[in-house]
This record gives structure tokens, sequence and C-alpha cells, in this order.
């Protein structure tokens, strides 16, 4: 008797806190399928087996209006490629200032580019995932101040982004010279602005953070470079609070059902052993009744730093080595790689959409990496 | 030759007829609510919809009623005054959802019941097969 009573006080208290603050349930997913088109070619962490893990995802969301212009928002994800690990990608509580300023605070997404915002809501947008060469920052969320300013002008409609925070902690980042390396980012400040007119929009960011990436296997080479006297060399091998910046520029024309795209970033890290990052992608679409067709052209390329061309060479055979050694790493991140992108998306239903690519990569500098991928999708949003 | 010609000619009144036919029949009447005298240009109907214009002129602010989805008048509705398709609208209020930048609008079941929203929220914007309008809300455009 004891129990019932108490279970009724409970269930009485849920639905009395229901009727206070409504929670809203939503949520995305996408199941990818993907392989690659001959035995010895891989991309993208696909191989010639068919795997169904890299690149699919679930996410929930759960989001409650505590009025006042509060909100709360969580946004749990949980990706086949990290054994279906959940992790909060989005955490935050959203203040609506007015009818222009909107305040994050928490975890969210930095606003690096065009598709950021909803990087993972492959519904959202008509690739599978968005072009890996432009979207290829080691880090997507961060956690502090986010502050959305819109407004328009005539008929423009503007938004801008602003953010200032971190991103510590857990953070592996895939680097050329040394493999996974710990990362983490400070400072992390920026912002992006979109201008909408009717069919064209144009979009523009930038961000910095100063950076630090533990790449121990370097270590050798500093300690060679600070025995030899070269402090100032040793110090641009490490990435240790080096400053990072972020820019990009995009634009989105949309005529009728012929849509435009395209997206172009830099990220440097002066005085490191990180090279300069370009990339860019153009791609164009054409719907026909309830299938989009696009081609999508991409292009990475990633140059090498140089740090040792103040040191006078034939000096010593010691110094020339190490020269050498340093170079073969520095000279070891260079990336120029095109990729050519065919996609299909047949929305078959109110919610869900079936994806079909194939993407054609070629690496200018090492022929042996060209693949060719296939990959099909699911997705949907709920 | 001539055969060709009438047959042709009968063709073409065959073809205005189905059209002027099909645009009698389903005409979206954009509704307000009735107290609601702000003037609202022809551009600004879809930028209204998509949640881009959040305050009318008089300062009352936007309340968005759709219809559900797949009622031949929401259809008809997105495709010539939103100009997008059916799942690009539902990619649209994804993107903004899943991004903490806003809400899809409250979707009801009928025109009797977006009248109803209408015609007791001073601020409320919904439209309707044209046919259903009645003295309870004003009808500011017709596509």
């Amino acid at each position: 008797m004891k129990k019932l009573t108490k279970s009724l006080l409970f269930s009485s208290m849920l639905v009395t806190y229901s009727a206070h603050a409504e929670i809203a349930l939503n949520g995305f997913a996408s199941i990818v399928g993907g392989v690659t088109t001959s035995s010895d070619d891989q991309l993208y962490g696909y191989d010639d087996t068919l795997s169904f893990d890299q690149g699919s995802l679930f996410a929930l969301q759960a989001s409650s209006d505590l009025g006042e212009g509060l909100s709360v928002t969580a946004q749990i994800l949980a990706r086949g490629e990290n054994d279906w690990d959940p992790d909060f990608e989005w955490a935050y509580v959203a203040y609506e200032a007015n009818d222009n300023l909107r305040i994050l605070a928490g975890r969210q997404r930095i606003p690096f580019y065009m598709y950021s915002d909803f990087l993972d809501v492959s519904y959202a947008y008509p690739w599978i995932s968005p072009p890996a060469g432009v979207y290829s920052t080691a880090i997507n969320t961060f956690d502090g101040i986010g502050a959305i300013y819109s407004t328009n002008f005539d008929e423009f409609d503007v938004v801008l982004h602003g953010i200032y925070g971190n991103k510590d902690g857990d953070i592996k980042v895939d680097t050329e010279v040394t493999g996974q390396a710990d990362a983490t980012f400070d400072g992390l400040a920026g912002a992006s602005i979109t201008v909408t007119r009717d069919w064209l929009t144009l979009r523009a960011a930038y961000f910095q953070a100063d950076s630090t990436i533990d790449l121990q296997r370097l270590q050798p080479l500093v300690d060679g470079w600070t025995a030899a006297g070269f402090s100032d060399v040793a110090d641009n091998i490490t990435v240790f609070e080096d400053k990072s910046e972020f820019v990009e520029f995009g634009f989105q024309a949309s005529f009728d059902t012929v849509q435009i795209i395209g997206e172009y970033t830099e990220l440097t890290t002066a005085d490191t052993t990180i090279g300069d990052e370009d990339s860019y992608y153009i791609m164009v679409s054409k719907q026909f009744d309830n299938i989009l067709a696009s081609i999508t052209y991409a292009v990475d390329e990633d140059s090498a730093a140089s740090i040792t061309g103040g040191v006078p060479t034939g000096i010593s055979p010691d110094l020339d080595g190490l020269i050498a050694l340093t170079n073969g790493a520095t000279d070891s991140q260079e990336v120029d790689v095109t990729s050519i992108t065919l996609g299909l998306r047949w929305d078959f239903h109110d919610s869900a959409a079936l994806k079909f690519e194939y993407v054609d990569y070629s690496d200018d500098l090492n022929s042996n990496n060209d693949a060719g991928l296939l990959r099909a999708a699911l997705v949907t949003v709920f | 030759m001539s055969v060709i010609k009438k047959l042709n000619i009968k063709l073409f009144a065959v073809l205005i007829g189905f059209l002027t036919s099909n645009i009698a029949l389903a005409e979206v009447a954009v509704i307000v609510n009735a107290a609601n005298n702000t003037a609202i240009a022809d551009g600004d109907f879809s930028r209204i919809f998509l949640g881009k214009v959040k305050k009318f002129s008089n300062g009352e602010k936007v309340a968005i009623v759709n219809l559900k989805y797949k009622q031949a008048t929401r259809n008809e509705f997105e495709e010539k005054v939103l100009k997008k398709s059916a799942s690009q609208v539902k990619a649209y209020w994804s993107k903004l959802m899943f991004s903490g930048k806003g809400k899809p609008p409250k979707e009801l079941g009928s025109d009797k019941d977006v009248i109803a929203f209408v015609a007791s929220n001073p601020g409320a914007i919904g439209y309707i097969d044209s046919a259903s309008a009645d003295g309870s809300i004003k009808v500011v455009k017709t596509f």
C-alpha cells in the first residue's frame, strides 16, 4: 500500500513537472554503408570490405523552453566509428535577449563552415557528409559562449555569429607527422557573417586559437636542436600555445531547380611543423521531382612548413642530418588531393531520404593513394 | 495541314482550360488576425514563413502557423510562396532545430483550426484554401 502511494505520488509529480516544463524530443540518424571499388584502395576509413559503422550516426536532442526567453538543449550523438559511444555534441542554455540577439552558453558548434551548425544532420544537405577536404578541422565543438545576432536591411538578411571559449580534454588530432596526438585549443575566438538576399547567400568566417598538440614522436628533434644551440628551431618544432588561424569564404546560389554551392578554407598554425592547409569545393546540383543529382569538385592542398631556413648548411654532418630529418618531417605533410563526387539524393519519404555517392579520389603526390569509393546512406530526422 | 493546325489549336485550348481551371480550383490565401492592419511586401511572405522576419511593421510578434504535412494546400503554398519542395522545407527547419537557431512552426490539422488560431492571436499568420476564408480573419494575399 505504501509502495502504491509512493508510486502514485511520484507519477503525479512527473505529471506536474511535465506540465511546467515540456521537453521536446527530436533526433536524426544516418546509416551509411561504404566500400572502395578496388582491393587495395582505402579512403575515409573505408576499404574493400563493405562496412556500415564508418559515417553512421544516431542523435537525440532534448530541449525545454523555460519561459522568459530561456531554454535548455542537449544533443547526444553516437557514431558507429566510435563504437557507438554516445557523446554530448551540444549542451547549452540559450537566452533570447531580444528578437535579434540569442546567447548560448555551454557546449556548442564552432561556426567554422556553412554547414557547421548541422554538420551531422545529413537530411539537411545534398551529400552523405560534407566534402572531407574542407570539413577537416580537428575540432567542431567548443565549450564557452556564443552570440547570434540576426537582423534585416531591406531585403538582406544578416546573421552574425561570434564565439569565445576553448576545447580541452580528450581530443585526438590526426597529424601527418606523428599520427594521433593529444591536443588542446584555448582562447578560441572568432565570428562568422552570413548575408542572404533572395537567391544568393554569402558567408565569411575568421577564428583563432592557441593550439597545443603533443607531437611526442618529434621530441628527439626538439632535443637535437636544443643541444645544437638552435632553441628557436626547437621551439618551432613543437606546437605549444601557437596561434592557429582559420579563414572561410562560402556562397550558395539557388535558381529554381539548380543550386551552386562553394566554400574555400585556409588553416594556418604559424611557427610550427604544421604547414598551411588550403581547401575548396564547388558543387552543382539539380532537382528532378524528388531526386536531387549533384556533382562536387574538391581540392585539398597542404603545404610543407619551412622551419630550418635560417640554419646554415655544410657546417657539420650532425647539423645537416638534423636539417634533413626536420625537413623530412615537415615535407611529409604536403597534401595535394583532388576529388570528384557524384551524388544522388532520393526523397522517398516525408522524413527520410536515400543517398548514393561515388567518390573518385586522386592524390597528385602519390598515385598509390588514388581510390574510388561507393557509399549509400539512409538518412532521417524525427 | 489544316487538320494538324486545328488539332494544335484544340490541344492549346485544352491546355489553357486545364491551367485556368487548376488555378481557379486551388488558390492559397495568406491570412492574419482581423485586427492586424500592417502591409506586407510581396517579397516578405516567404521570409515571414521561414522565420526570418520576426515582427510585423506594427511591432506585433509574428506567430506562424502551418498546415500539417501532406495537405494539398501546404504543398501548394510551399511550392508557390516558399519556392521549395516539401523535403527542402523540412531540411530547412531541421537545420534550425538541431543548431539551436529556431523551432519549426506550429502545425494544425485543418483550415478551420488555422482560422481559429489566427482569429484569436493578434500576431498570427497562416494560410488556407481561399475558399475556406471567412469574416473572422483577414486575407492579405492570395497566391
